[in-house]
């Protein structure tokens, strides 16, 4: 573009933006300035220390619940029944996934009663748990396995189904048996959807057990929330909460683990 | 082994995709099948590599494949069809796995394919990494792994661009010379037709019917790169059909 004939003007650049640069120092401060925020707000008095304690006085709970040994105490209660239901139900809604996936029959018997069952807050199930199971652990893990079979099962035959049709056939066209093209093409081509799911059971998951706890338990994250609650112990309760978000963080790195180790052939 | 097509019709709902086919495929013949696109003719080849079912006619084999051959018809795909989570040589594992070989013979075969496809140096590599020449190149060492009696080609060449399909179809040709195998072989390139074929078929428009073969008589190791006269005669067949099919719409 040039305003005389034989005169060039540089053609300015405008393609810039709309990409994602790592600044890997934003967010922790980000972070220390909200906690410094929230800190002098409280010692200042903008903040009510009835509404919200000092994080010091958090932390000071954090450390009492360490000392007593309530952490483990609570902490081990919530991550048994977490780790047995969420474990059972993945693993049964794995395989009815792929017997409805798989199988025409088993679709049709089950798809329907499959897509009733799924939209019912399971935690309305609980009070029914507690009748048939009691008011043990029994409720609480078949609550968590009930809340995560579900969506399982919707996502394992819903990644079955979105399976490349063509590499099928190249099964097929090689004479591969059935079991190999399930083992070795399906099954496979359908991991990354059902790991991805794993995410949302795992949080499901968490929810789920803080609910029941809150309603029915002596121990566990849920229970010692509620303890707190009642007692109008907020520092307690905080710290409840942080553990709980931890909890979420580290099923997330956990699966993003076994992502990256399962799915290499995915990312370059 | 030789196959004949006889009197094949295939539909699909109420739509006649192909109509009373008949062919002949000889022992070590390259047959090409050539028509606009939507005539049937990758319906043709999937029925004859047993994908599909005809509704009437049959498709027939004469012939023993030798003992070595593990699966006596085999494709290659336009799309590759590679498995994104298996390396070049683990692809290629794939179609022997299932036949009870030792795992040193296995290895023996997979090497073999990759100096024949010129891949050895690629055999650790991913699909994803490799341009489009290269993974079509590994569909062919995959197909010849199993030592097929038939090579059932569905556009191998549609997906790459002209320079990488001109050097693989060069490599498909010389590959033909040493071999001598068998093969129907669908595009809808002339010139790459006029290349390697021994018959030309022409497909009309659907439903997908034959309506002129073409014998070329040269041995495919002389022919010029171009052969305009029966270019466009081909052409002067198919141009019109090419152009209704154009206006199309897709399984309608």
């Amino acid at each position: 573009m040039s305003d005389k004939k034989n005169n060039y003007t540089t053609i300015s650049f405008r393609g810039g933006g709309f990409q994602f640069k790592n600044n890997y120092w934003i967010s922790p401060t980000v972070f220390i300035v909200l906690l410094l925020l929230w800190h002098f707000g409280s010692t200042l008095g903008f903040i009510s220390n009835l509404v919200l304690p000092k994080p010091t006085e958090v932390l000071i709970a954090f450390h009492d619940l360490y000392v007593t040994g309530d952490l483990y105490l609570h902490v081990g209660a919530s991550l048994k029944r977490l780790i047995l239901g969420w474990t059972l139900g993945t693993i049964i809604g794995i395989i009815i996934g792929f017997a409805i996936g798989l199988f025409a029959l088993v679709r049709a018997g089950l798809a329907p009663i499959v897509a009733a069952i799924f939209p019912i807050p399971k935690i309305a199930l609980l009070p029914l748990f507690i009748i048939w199971f009691g008011i043990g652990e029994l409720s609480k893990i078949n609550l968590i396995l009930f809340g995560t079979l579900f969506p399982t099962i919707i996502a394992t035959y819903g990644a079955i189904d979105n399976v490349d049709r063509s590499l099928i056939r190249l099964g097929q066209s090689f004479n591969l048996s059935w079991f190999s093209i399930t083992r070795k093409i399906v099954f496979t081509a359908s991991l990354p959807a059902i790991l991805s799911n794993m995410r949302i059971t795992a949080a499901i998951a968490i929810i789920l057990i803080v609910a029941a706890e809150l309603i029915a338990a002596e121990k566990g994250i849920g229970a010692y929330i509620q303890m707190a609650g009642s007692l109008f112990a907020i520092d307690r309760l905080l710290a409840g909460i942080i553990i709980l978000s931890c909890m979420g963080l580290i099923a997330n790195w956990l699966i993003g683990l076994t992502e990256r180790k399962l799915l290499k052939w995915r990312n370059l | 082994m030789e196959l004949a097509v006889k009197n094949v019709s295939k539909t699909y709902g109420n739509l006649l995709v192909l109509n009373k086919i008949n062919l002949k495929i000889d022992e070590g013949q390259i047959v090409c099948v050539i028509g606009p696109s939507g005539c049937g003719k990758s319906t043709l080849l999937r029925l004859i590599g047993g994908l599909e079912n005809p509704d009437t006619g049959s498709i027939e084999a004469r012939g023993i494949p030798p003992s070595d051959c593990l699966n006596p018809l085999t494709f290659i795909f336009q799309d590759f069809s590679l498995l994104p989570w298996r390396t070049v040589e683990k692809n290629i594992s794939l179609v022997l796995e299932d036949h009870g070989l030792s795992t040193s013979n296995r290895n023996e075969i997979i090497r073999s394919v990759l100096r024949r496809t010129k891949l050895t140096e690629f055999s650790d590599r991913w699909p994803r990494e490799l341009s489009g020449g290269m993974k079509q190149r590994v569909g062919i060492a995959r197909a010849l792994a199993v030592n097929p009696s038939v090579l059932l080609m569905d556009e191998p060449l549609s997906a790459l661009d002209s320079q990488t399909s001109e050097i693989l179809l060069v490599d498909l040709i010389e590959l033909w010379e040493k071999q001598r195998f068998t093969s129907v072989y669908i595009t809808h390139n002339l010139s790459e037709a006029i290349r390697i074929g021994h018959k030309i078929v022409v497909m009309s428009r659907r439903p997908g019917e034959i309506r002129e073969t073409v014998n070329i008589d040269s041995e495919i190791m002389d022919r010029e790169i171009r052969n305009i006269e029966l270019e466009e005669h081909l052409w002067n067949l198919l141009r019109d059909e090419a152009m209704a099919a154009e206006w199309e719409l897709e399984n309608e």
